[in-house]
């Protein structure tokens, strides 16, 4: 397994076609990663499908309109009904009452469906399948070539200049564009700017992994970020890294299996990424407030213990001095895992055990038990883990 | 899946319908021509061989076209329905066209004509679970059943005529015989070790099998599957190792990707040469000799043995 | 109990004096979907004034306020700042939008949202830098929240909310502030510091514009009150505007229900504690230690 990957790493540096295919869904993943973040923070998460989806009556029709099969040509017809869906659906939202998702609904679904039929439409004409057109609904990552490359990382880097740029600009106004109207900053342009680099983004990546699966490299990636970071650059730099490590494991899985998509493996590998950073991210992870909750119900059953010691250490007059059985304890509250709590208190040094089993407070427990029933909290514990 | 069976059942079930009824003439045209749609251009080109004048041929899926991926529409049904005669090739190459012809077959209207093939000699790939390969026309031996299948199904549909058919048809049947020692005099000319024909699907197969060359396809059977990274570098380095002058593409198929493999092996420093465009799938343009099935057969084959044949010598020359 | 040095009394609209008006609104009219929410609006609000905008919901206050500000298109009328048309008054002017029209998860801190106060005056392509904040750490500190300025916004009360918007509007150090609803789900302190803070900007010779709801309270903070219903009801001073009737037509019906709710005599003054809440057993922000976050 592990010579399996030695030997796989080191092929990215020699192998020119997993070089090339790493190379260019890395670069699909870095800049749809970061463009990706500000549409799932913004809440257009669908956005990024709409546009994918609406690109292909775009490349159909380039072909149809053009005869050309060059890629640039195919490219540059995604893009602009990609821009032209998303601009309808910002124009859809402010001028009637349909909201945001219904509004990317319409649009997806009508322009895809145009896009489908077009194809249908095109297949009769002899050089469509010269021009691999339906390779662009799963994208045909293997057969990247260095020219792709350049194609791809001038765009991206024109794309990721852009977001450098209006940095403070797309922050405030995906925080606060009410403010940010007030300051005279330019909205409506502005939203127009973020958006087209988002359709830039996916225009890059629809060779790669194809329109239909392209959404998942620009909501997964930030999806992910997201749990580990509460800082935007640091999110934005995560998510592009997640979709650049994406790409690469897509892109080496794919050359280690044969007969295996490179488009649907980099999605499944983000897809991998996003479930477990949503399971096991320290702080948001579903994983980590389970346990931060069951923590926290062990400390109220210990402090829960605590209390019933010292209520019935303080009907006698040496409070330290008068043993209870567990079993007392447990008839006073029905609690589960008494013995538990006990043990953590005997760990603590509030209580003792005597040699017949039963529980006492020790003179520091007496301290902590009143402390609790004044105040509501035992006061600070020796090595409890809270600051 | 069986499809081979519908076909047979058909067949016999037409001609027995034909025995007993005494031809069903054709509801198509008033000048008396049988309306008879095919599929390919392959299977299209069979039918005007055989039935000459007395019938009209409408090809489904022209030039170019990739019958693997291609949808009918609603137009292509309408003349569906309206055919005296609907032939397809059959296993399943017109994927996507499956549930209309099977409607087809249910009105005892269309005949697989690769079908008619005997189940022993047809190629089975691993990968293509239960069923077989159907790029059946690149081995003519194999085609000449289908041919009796067309020249069958006529007769069945316009006994009239039957003496026509059946003698247009051995007719095509000599032509075809001799196409096919032409062809494997043709591949002897290349020298043994540069045998090998790459190309993007494995449309080959039987080609290969029948004249003599292995055969290695990038992406599967069916142009439906998307070729892997993994795909690519295999290939190429297969191409690098044994030193084969030439990869091809095909007409009917997106040559991206063997652009991209053809990248790959040089980029390993090895030589190799873009051998031309072959006709796998589709015929060529009407009106050229592309456009023929033999014309189409030659084409390949002139193709092929300039590409692997002598210009090689040199490659093989390299270190 | 309206402060002696506030300077001028409001001025009525369309009075000689309102052309010097810090805030002057004129036949101001805004429709969504042919459905009128403003209608004919005149205000006017003296410099160094504190005005409140009173209205029933649906009476197009916050509107009001977006709409002087160029937020929403204006069917019709006149909008000027100390005597310019808005768009060139923008340096001039500080806006606290209200509490609930930001998602509060934005990965962001404190310090941020408060340094984007200054992304006016840095105008394109510069960067924040030690200048700006020093001006927020300033900001911060005078609404007591310097403390937190690395915490994440997703961690703060309702109250620390609010003042974080302040501070971001302090920081524009502008010369007409509108706020909306700044009162909204606040604490007591929080809500009497403000209103310190408000008045500390009234005696620096700024001006305040405040959506408000609270009836109980208008007397107390505000000099001038414009009460708004679509049309504008009555704009001026307290004690001639906010009467009975202007507010059973504002309002709509049951006095008896508003004379209970307003009083137009202002309460026993109960300072309590001056200054900000402590927040001492918030340093942490509920989320550590607290319940898991959803």
């Amino acid at each position: 397994m592990l010579a399996l990957g030695i030997g796989a790493l080191s092929a990215l540096a020699t192998d020119y076609t997993l070089r090339t295919v790493a190379l260019g869904s890395a670069a699909l993943g870095l800049v749809s990663g970061a463009l990706g973040a500000f549409a799932v923070l913004r809440r257009q998460s669908l956005l990024g499908d709409a546009v994918s989806h609406a690109a292909l009556p775009g490349i159909v029709l380039a072909f149809l309109l053009t005869g050309s099969k060059a890629p640039l040509v195919l490219v540059v017809g995604a893009a602009l009904t990609g821009w032209l869906a998303s601009l309808l659906v910002l124009l859809i939202v402010r001028a009637s009452r349909i909201k945001l998702d219904s509004a990317l609904g319409i649009v997806l679904s009508s322009f895809f469906g145009l896009g489908l039929v077009l194809l249908s439409l095109a297949q009769r004409h002899a050089g469509a399948s010269q021009a691999g057109l339906d390779r662009f609904l799963f994208g045909q990552a293997a057969a990247l070539v260095g020219a792709d490359l350049v194609t791809m990382a001038g765009l991206g880097a024109l794309v990721l200049a852009a977001l450098l740029l209006f940095w403070k600009e797309f922050k405030l106004l995906s925080f606060d564009a009410a403010f940010a109207g007030s300051l005279g900053l330019p909205v409506r342009r502005l939203e127009v700017v973020l958006t087209s680099l988002l359709v830039l983004a996916i225009v890059i990546g629809l060779q790669t992994v194809g329109v239909v699966l392209m959404s998942a490299m620009i909501v997964a990636p930030a999806t992910a970020a997201r749990q580990w970071t509460d800082r935007l650059g640091r999110l934005v730099l995560l998510a592009g890294a997640f979709g650049a490590l994406a790409g690469l494991v897509g892109a080496l899985l794919s050359s280690l299996v044969p007969r295996l998509p490179t488009g649907p493996t980099i999605v499944l590998a983000i897809t991998a990424i996003a479930v477990l950073s949503l399971l096991f991210a320290p702080q948001r992870g579903l994983v980590a407030a389970r346990l931060r909750a069951a923590r926290q119900r062990r400390r109220l059953q210990v402090d829960a213990v605590l209390a019933d010691l010292y209520r019935l250490a303080a009907q006698h007059p040496e409070p330290a001095a008068a043993p209870h059985a567990a079993a007392v304890l447990r008839a006073m509250s029905e609690r589960h895992g008494v013995l538990r709590s006990l043990g953590r208190l005997a760990e603590t040094g509030l209580a003792r055990e005597d040699a017949d089993g039963r529980w006492r407070l020790t003179p520091a427990g007496v301290a902590a038990g009143r402390r609790l029933a004044e105040t509501g909290a035992p006061g600070a514990e020796p090595g409890s883990g809270e600051p | 899946m069986p499809v081979r069976h519908w076909g047979v059942a058909a067949a016999l079930l037409a001609l027995a319908l034909a025995g007993a009824c005494g031809g069903g003439g054709g509801s198509g045209e008033a000048d008396g021509r049988l309306s008879v749609v095919t599929t390919t251009g392959q299977v299209g080109d069979l039918a005007l061989r055989v039935g000459g004048d007395r019938v009209r041929v409408t090809t489904l899926m022209g030039p170019g076209i990739d019958p693997h991926l291609y949808k009918a529409s609603a137009g292509d049904v309408e003349r569906l329905l309206e055919a005296d005669l609907v032939l397809s090739s059959g296993l399943h190459l017109e994927a996507k066209m499956g549930e209309v012809l099977e409607r087809m077959d249910g009105g005892r209207r269309s005949v697989a004509v690769a079908a008619a093939i005997p189940e022993s000699l047809l190629l089975a790939p691993p990968e293509f679970k239960g069923a077989h390969d159907p790029h059946v026309w690149f081995d003519i031996r194999l085609w000449l059943y289908a041919l009796d299948a067309v020249r069958d199904a006529l007769v069945a549909k316009d006994p009239a005529h039957a003496a026509e058919y059946t003698a247009r048809a051995a007719a095509h049947r000599a032509e075809l015989e001799a196409l096919d020692a032409e062809v494997r005099a043709a591949i002897s000319q290349i020298p043994a070790a540069q045998r090998v024909l790459v190309t993007a699907h494995d449309a080959f197969n039987y080609f290969g099998r029948a004249y003599g060359l292995e055969v290695r396809g990038l992406q599967g059977i069916s142009t439906m599957s998307e070729a892997g990274t993994g795909d690519v570098q295999a290939l190429a380095a297969f191409i690098a190792e044994r030193r084969i002058p030439a990869l091809f593409v095909e007409s009917s198929v997106s040559p991206r990707a063997i652009e991209a493999v053809l990248a790959a092996v040089r980029a390993r420093g090895a030589q190799v040469a873009m051998g031309g465009s072959l006709y796998s799938d589709a015929l060529g343009d009407t009106g050229t000799p592309a456009g023929s099935y033999p014309g189409m057969i030659r084409h390949n084959v002139a193709t092929i043995v300039a590409a692997l044949g002598g210009a090689s010598k040199e490659a093989n020359a390299q270190p | 109990m309206r402060s002696p040095e506030a300077g001028t009394f409001c001025m009525q609209p369309g009075s000689p004096a309102a052309g010097e008006a810090a805030v002057s609104v004129t036949d101001l009219t805004v429709a969504y979907r042919e459905r009128p929410v403003l209608w004919d609006v005149d205000v006017a609000v003296p410099a160094g004034a504190l005005m409140a905008v009173l209205g029933p919901n649906g009476a197009g206050k916050t509107t009001l306020i977006k709409a002087i500000l160029g937020l929403v298109p204006i069917a019709a009328g006149d909008v000027r700042i100390e005597g310019k048309p808005y768009a060139e008054q923008r340096r001039l002017v500080g806006y606290v939008p209200q509490r609930g029209s930001v998602d509060w998860d934005f990965p962001t801190t404190v310090l941020d949202v408060v340094m984007m106060g200054r992304y006016g005056s840095l105008g394109w392509l510069r960067r924040p830098g030690r200048r700006e904040r020093e001006a927020a750490l300033a900001a911060l500190e005078k609404v007591a929240m310097a403390d937190f300025r690395a915490r994440q916004i997703s961690q703060l009360s309702g109250g620390q909310q609010q003042r974080v918007f302040l501070a971001r509007a302090l920081v524009q150090d502008a010369r007409v502030y509108f706020m909306d609803e700044p009162f909204q789900g606040v604490d007591a302190r929080t809500e009497r510091a403000i209103v310190a803070l408000l008045k500390e900007l009234r005696s620096q010779g700024r001006t305040v514009m405040v959506v408000h709801h609270d009836l109980q309270t208008v007397a107390e903070y505000f000099d001038c009150v414009t009460l708004l219903n679509v049309r504008r009801i009555a704009c001026g001073p307290v004690a001639e505007v906010f009467n009975e009737e202007n507010l059973r037509l504002t309002y709509g019906g049951r006095v008896e229900f508003l004379q209970r709710k307003a009083s137009l005599e202002p309460p026993p003054a109960d300072p309590g504690q001056p200054g900000w809440p402590r927040d001492a057993r918030d340093t942490q922000g509920p989320s550590r230690g607290g319940l898991p976050r959803p």
